[in-house]
C-alpha cells in the first residue's frame, strides 16, 4: 500500500488555525532568541496577538460553518472540536495576559514560557480534533509535554520541582496505561477510529482497554480516583500554569471522552452510565468535603476543581444529547469563573507573595476591585444566581432529571450547599476580617483585562445565556442520533 | 404604563447598583443619595402599581414576557396578582425606610448600599416572578447578600443570647440551638443563615425540577404549568413536601426557625428590617405561588401540616421571646411567632383567612420594620441590646419612645392599625376549620403583649442608667422620616383598608375556589 497524503488547498484551510499558531510560536521563539534585550512583556503581547488571531479564525469558522475531516479522518473539524478549540484558545489568551507580571519574577527563560504555553495550547487544539485512538495518544502526549516543563518552571522553588516530578511520573504512568489500553482495544476491534467501533460486540478485552484509556483521560480531567496529583501539582506550579492546567486540558480531554463514549461505545451505554454516576457522586462529594479543610487558596481551587469536574460528569451520566450540551455549557461557565478566580490569585500573590487564605484577610479594604471580582467568581463556582455557574448547574441538573437520575441529582444539590460553605469562608476572609497589613494592592493593566473578561463572561453567561446554550446545542448535533435515549439506569 | 411601572420597580434598585459601582466611598453623601433615589423610584412605581391594580379583573396584571431560553423552556415572565402587589409595595417601603435608617453607616457605605439594593431588588423579583426558574433565581439571589451584610456590618450577638426565666434559672432555646455550635459571633450567624436558607432553597429547587420533569409541557412557566399540570398522587405529595419545607425554612416555620433569631440579632438594623419584613415572606409567598397554583389538590390534602406546625411556631416563639434578654432577639422570635399566624391563615384555605394572611404579611412587615429600626437606634446610642442593663431612655428619646409604643401597639394588633384587620380576619376565617389553633392564636396575642410591653418597659421606663445618659433622640429628618412613613402606612391602611382588601380578595377568591374544586381555573394566557 502506497501512502498518500490526501491534502488539497481547501483541506488545508481546516488546519489553518493550528498551522498559523505553529508558525506564530516559531516567530515568538525567533524573536526571543534574536532580540536579547527586548522587554519580555512585548513577547507576551506578541503571543496574545497570535492567540487572538487564532481565536478570530476559529470564530470565523464557527460563523461560516466550515467543517470537515482530514488525513484519513484522523483530524476532524466539527462542532464539538470548534467549541473546545475556542474554549482552549480563550483560556490561553487569559493565561498569557495574567502571566505578564508573574513572569517578571523568573530570572531565566522568560520568552520560552510563552512559547511553551502556546505549544501546549496547540497540542490541546489537536486533541479536540482527535477522533481515533492513535491521534488521541499523540496529541495528548504533545500537549502534556509542554506542561511537564511549565509545572516545574520555578527552578529555585522546591514545591515547584516536587509538583513537576509528581506530575511527570503520574503523567507518564497515564501515558503507559493509555498505550496499553489502545493496544487492547485495537486487538479486539481491529480499528482505531471511534466511528468504526460501534458494531463491536462486547468483550472483557474491550472493557479493560477502554477503562485504561479512560483512566488516562481521567488523569487529565482529574476526577476521583485519578485526582491524587492535582492538589500538590496545583499548589507547586506557577499560578498561571495552574490556571491553565485547571481548565484547558480538562476541556480537551472532555472532548475526547465525549467522542469516545458517545460514538465508539454508544451501544454499551447502560454500563458506562453506571460508571459515570459513581464517578460523579464520588468526585463531587470528595472534592467539596476535602476543600473545606484547605488553608491554601490554590489547593482550595484544586479541590473545588475536582468537585466541578464531578458536576460535569453528571452530563455524561445522563448520556443524552442534552447531557452533552449541558457539559459544554458548564465548561464554558467554568472557564470564565475559574480563570477569573486564578487571575485574582495571581494578582494577590504578585504583591504579597503568598497563596495562604489567611493572607486574604481584609482584601476588600486593600483592593475592592480584586475582592469584588473574587466574590463574583467564587459565587459563580458555587452556583449562585445571577452568575454563570448557576445556569450551568441548572442545565446539567435538567439533563440529569430527564434521565431520572434522582440519587445523582440529590447528591449534586447537597454538594451545592457544601461548596457554598468553603467559598463563603474565603468571602469572609476578604470582606469581614480586618487586614493585618492595610497597604492597598494595585492591579496591573493586563491582569485587569483578564479579570474583566472573566467578569464579563460570568455575568453575560448568567444573564443572557441563550446564544451560548444554542451554540452548545448546535455544536453537539452530531450526537443527536448516537446517544439516543436508552432505558434509564441507576439513580 | 403598568408594565413599565412593574419593570421600574424591579430594575430601579439594580440601576442604583450600577451607578454606585462608579461612585467612590469618598463621596458618602452622593452614595446615599444614589441609593435613596433608586429606592424612591421603586417606592413610587410600586405605589402606582398598588393604586392602579384592577380589582374587578383580578388575576395577574402588568405582565411582561420575554423568551429567555427556548431550549430550556424559560421565559422572563413577570407580573403581579393581588398577593404580589401589596408585598412588592411593602418591600419598596422597607427598602426606602432602610436606606434612611442606615444613613449613618460610615464603614464602606457604598458596598453596604450595593448589597442592600441587590437584596431588596431580588426580593421584589420573587414577588413578581411568573416563571419557576426566575422565582428560584431571585430567591437564591436574595439570600447571598445577607451573608455579607450580616458579616461586615452586623454586630456580634455576644453573651446575651442566654436567657433567664423569672426565677433566675438559665434557659435557652433548645430547638433553636439544635445546630448551634456555641458561637455568638456575627460570622457564625451569617454562615448559619446562608447555609440554612441555601439548603432550603436546593430542596425547593429539587421540587421545581420535579415539577418541570413530570409536567406534560417542558416549561418553567407558572401560568402554563398550573393549567397543564397533572401529577399522580405520590409524585404530587413528594413535590409538595419538597416545595413546602424548602420554602417554609425561610418563613421560618418551627422547627426550621433556628437560623432566624440569630440572624436577626447579628444583622444591622436595615438588614433586619428587610429580613424580617419581607425576606421571611418569600417563604409564604413562594408556597402560595408554587404549591397553591400548581398543586391545588396536594395543597388541600397536605396543608393541615402547616396548621399543626403553626401552633408550635406561635407558642414556642412567643415563650422564647418572653425570656429573651436581647432586644433584637425578642423581636426576632416575635417575628417567627407571628409568621405562625400567616401559616394558620394559609392553612385554613378560606377566603377570609387567606386574605387576612396576605394582609398580615404586609402589616407585619411594617410593624416589625419599625421595631427593628428602633432597636437598631437604641443599640447605636447605648451599644448594648441587653434589656436588663437598659432603662429610662424615655427622658432622652421621647420621639423614639413614642414611635416604639406605636410599633408595639401595631404588633399586638391594636384597632386602628392594619395588623388588627389582618388578625381579625385570620381568626374569624380559621375558626370554622381550626378552632383549637384559633384559641392558641388568641393566647398568642396575649403573649405578644406580655413580651413586647415587658421589653418596652425595660428599655424606656424605669431608672436611667448613668452609662446611657449620653443617648440621643432621633432629631434629624432623615432619622424620623422612615419611621413616620411606616407608621403612616400602618395607620392609613388600618383606617382605610378597603382598596387593599379588594386587591387581595380579587386573587384569593378564585384561588380558594379552585383548591376546593368549586370553580375551574381562571385561565390567563400570557399576553
Amino acid at each position: 500500500m502506497t501512502f498518500q497524503l490526501p491534502l488539497s488547498g481547501s483541506d488545508l484551510l481546516l488546519l489553518a488555525p493550528e498551522m498559523f499558531l505553529t508558525i506564530w510560536l516559531c516567530v515568538v521563539l525567533a524573536v526571543d532568541v534574536t532580540c536579547k534585550h527586548m522587554d519580555h512583556a512585548r513577547l507576551a503581547y506578541l503571543s496574545v496577538g497570535g492567540i487572538v488571531a487564532t481565536l478570530l479564525m476559529l470564530i470565523g469558522f464557527e460563523y461560516t460553518g466550515v467543517r470537515g475531516a482530514l488525513l484519513h479522518d484522523t483530524f476532524v473539524l466539527d462542532g464539538v472540536a470548534l467549541f473546545f478549540k475556542i474554549v482552549i484558545v480563550v483560556a490561553t489568551a487569559l493565561v498569557l495576559l495574567s502571566s505578564i507580571d508573574y513572569v517578571q519574577s523568573f530570572r531565566l527563560f522568560r520568552g520560552e514560557y510563552y512559547v511553551l504555553i502556546m505549544m501546549s495550547a496547540l497540542g490541546m487544539m489537536f486533541m479536540a480534533s482527535a477522533q481515533d485512538l492513535l491521534s488521541v495518544f499523540v496529541t495528548l502526549e504533545f500537549s502534556t509535554f509542554g506542561f511537564y516543563v511549565l509545572v516545574a518552571y520555578l527552578r529555585d522553588d522546591q514545591k515547584s520541582g516536587e509538583a513537576g516530578l509528581k506530575f511527570f511520573i503520574l503523567g507518564v504512568f497515564a501515558a503507559g496505561l493509555l498505550a496499553y489500553g489502545i493496544s487492547l482495544v485495537y486487538g479486539e476491534t481491529g480499528t482505531l477510529i471511534f466511528s468504526e467501533m460501534t458494531a463491536t460486540p462486547g468483550s472483557y478485552g474491550l472493557a479493560i482497554g477502554f477503562i485504561m484509556i479512560f483512566a488516562a483521560l481521567g488523569f487529565k480531567i482529574g476526577v476521583v480516583p485519578f485526582h491524587s496529583w492535582i492538589p500538590d501539582t496545583y499548589q507547586g506550579a506557577p499560578t498561571p500554569v495552574t490556571a491553565f492546567l485547571s481548565i484547558a486540558p480538562k476541556g480537551a480531554a472532555v472532548a475526547i471522552i465525549l467522542r469516545m463514549f458517545y460514538v465508539a461505545l454508544a451501544t454499551f451505554k447502560p454500563m458506562w452510565v453506571l460508571l459515570f454516576v459513581t464517578i460523579s457522586i464520588v468526585s463531587m462529594t470528595y472534592g467539596n468535603i476535602v476543600a473545606i479543610a484547605q488553608k491554601n487558596i490554590k489547593r482550595l481551587l484544586a479541590y473545588s476543581g475536582i468537585a466541578q469536574i464531578g458536576n460535569v460528569m453528571i452530563g455524561l451520566a445522563a448520556g443524552t444529547k442534552r447531557g452533552s450540551d449541558a457539559m459544554l455549557f458548564y465548561l464554558l461557565t467554568y472557564l470564565f469563573a475559574n480563570m477569573g478566580a486564578f487571575a485574582v490569585v495571581i494578582g494577590v500573590s504578585n504583591q504579597i507573595k503568598s497563596d495562604e487564605i489567611e493572607d486574604y484577610n481584609g482584601l476588600n479594604r486593600r483592593s475592592p476591585f480584586l475582592a469584588a471580582a473574587m466574590l463574583l467568581f467564587l459565587l459563580s463556582l458555587a452556583g449562585v444566581p445571577p452568575l454563570a455557574g448557576f445556569i450551568g448547574k441548572l442545565y446539567i441538573f435538567v439533563a440529569a432529571i430527564e434521565q431520572e437520575l434522582y440519587l445523582l441529582l440529590i447528591v449534586g444539590l447537597v454538594n451545592i450547599v457544601i461548596s457554598m460553605y468553603y467559598y463563603l469562608v474565603v468571602v469572609k476572609k476578604m470582606y469581614i476580617n480586618e487586614p493585618t497589613d492595610p497597604t492597598p494592592l494595585s492591579v496591573s493593566a493586563p491582569l485587569q483585562a483578564a479579570i474583566f473578561v472573566g467578569i464579563a463572561g460570568t455575568l453575560l453567561l448568567g444573564l443572557y445565556p441563550d446564544p451560548f446554550i444554542d451554540w452548545a446545542v448546535a455544536a453537539t448535533l452530531m450526537f443527536s442520533n448516537v446517544a439516543a435515549p436508552a432505558t434509564p439506569v441507576g439513580g | 404604563m403598568g408594565e413599565w411601572a412593574l419593570l421600574a420597580t424591579l430594575f430601579a434598585p439594580f440601576l442604583g447598583v450600577i451607578v454606585l459601582l462608579f461612585v467612590t466611598n469618598h463621596h458618602p453623601l452622593l452614595v446615599r443619595t444614589v441609593a435613596a433615589v433608586s429606592a424612591g423610584m421603586t417606592l413610587l412605581a410600586s405605589l402606582y402599581l398598588f393604586l392602579v391594580y384592577d380589582t374587578d379583573q383580578g388575576g395577574f396584571q402588568f405582565i411582561t414576557r420575554w423568551v429567555w431560553s427556548e431550549e430550556l423552556g424559560i421565559a422572563f415572565h413577570i407580573g403581579v396578582d393581588g398577593i404580589g402587589t401589596p408585598l412588592v409595595f411593602a418591600s419598596a417601603i422597607l427598602l426606602f425606610a432602610g436606606i434612611f435608617i442606615s444613613w449613618h453607616i460610615h464603614d464602606r457605605a457604598k458596598e453596604f448600599y450595593i448589597f442592600l439594593l441587590i437584596l431588596a431588588a431580588a426580593t421584589i423579583g420573587v414577588f413578581m416572578s411568573l416563571d419557576l426558574f426566575f422565582l428560584y433565581f431571585f430567591y437564591e439571589m436574595s439570600v447571598l447578600p445577607m451573608y455579607v451584610l450580616l458579616g461586615v456590618w452586623g454586630s456580634h450577638t455576644k453573651g446575651y443570647l442566654s436567657m433567664n426565666d423569672p426565677e433566675g434559672r438559665k434557659r435557652r432555646d433548645d430547638v433553636g440551638f439544635l445546630l448551634n455550635f456555641g458561637a455568638n459571633s456575627k460570622e457564625y450567624a451569617a454562615m448559619k443563615l446562608t447555609l440554612f436558607l441555601s439548603a432550603g432553597a436546593v430542596c425547593a429547587l429539587l421540587g421545581i425540577l420535579l415539577i418541570y420533569h413530570f409536567s406534560p409541557v417542558k416549561t418553567f412557566d407558572i401560568l402554563v404549568l398550573r393549567e397543564v399540570a397533572a401529577y399522580d398522587d405520590t409524585v404530587a405529595t413528594i413535590i409538595w413536601l419538597l416545595v413546602f419545607f424548602g420554602f417554609a425554612s425561610i418563613a421560618p416555620i418551627w422547627p426550621l426557625h433556628s437560623w432566624s433569631p440569630v440572624g436577626h440579632a447579628a444583622a444591622p438594623a436595615a438588614t433586619s428590617m428587610l429580613h424580617a419584613g419581607v425576606l421571611m415572606k418569600l417563604g409564604h409567598f413562594s408556597i402560595i405561588r408554587v404549591a397553591y397554583e400548581i398543586l391545588p389538590d396536594a395543597t388541600r390534602e397536605l396543608m393541615p401540616i402547616a396548621a399543626v406546625l403553626c401552633v408550635f411556631s406561635i407558642i414556642y416563639g412567643g415563650c422564647v421571646a418572653y425570656f429573651a434578654r436581647d432586644t433584637k432577639y425578642v423581636i426576632g422570635y416575635s417575628s417567627s411567632s407571628h409568621m405562625g399566624y400567616v401559616f394558620l391563615g394559609m392553612a385554613a384555605l378560606d377566603y377570609i383567612s387567606l386574605t387576612g394572611a396576605v394582609i398580615y404579611m404586609f402589616a407585619h412587615a411594617l410593624a416589625t420594620g419599625m421595631l427593628f429600626a428602633m432597636a437598631g437606634w437604641v443599640y447605636d446610642q447605648t451599644h448594648t441590646r441587653d434589656i436588663p442593663s437598659l432603662g429610662g431612655l424615655v427622658t432622652n428619646m421621647p420621639f423614639v419612645t413614642g414611635a416604639f409604643v406605636i410599633a408595639c401597639m401595631a404588633s399586638v394588633g391594636m384597632p386602628g392599625t392594619v395588623n388588627f384587620i389582618a388578625e381579625v380576619m385570620i381568626i374569624v376565617g380559621s375558626w370554622e376549620r381550626y378552632p383549637f389553633q384559633v384559641v392558641v392564636a388568641v393566647l398568642g396575642i396575649v403573649l405578644t403583649m406580655a413580651y413586647l410591653f415587658k421589653m418596652m418597659r425595660g428599655l424606656f421606663y424605669g431608672r436611667l442608667s448613668p452609662d446611657h445618659a449620653q443617648a440621643r433622640d432621633m432629631t434629624q429628618w432623615v432619622d424620623r422620616m422612615p419611621l413616620l412613613v411606616m407608621i403612616g402606612c400602618s395607620i392609613f391602611f388600618g383606617i382605610f383598608p378597603m382598596h387593599f382588601y379588594h386587591i387581595v380578595r380579587s386573587t384569593v377568591v378564585p384561588m380558594v375556589d379552585r383548591i376546593h374544586q368549586l370553580a375551574p381555573l381562571v385561565t390567563q394566557y400570557p399576553t
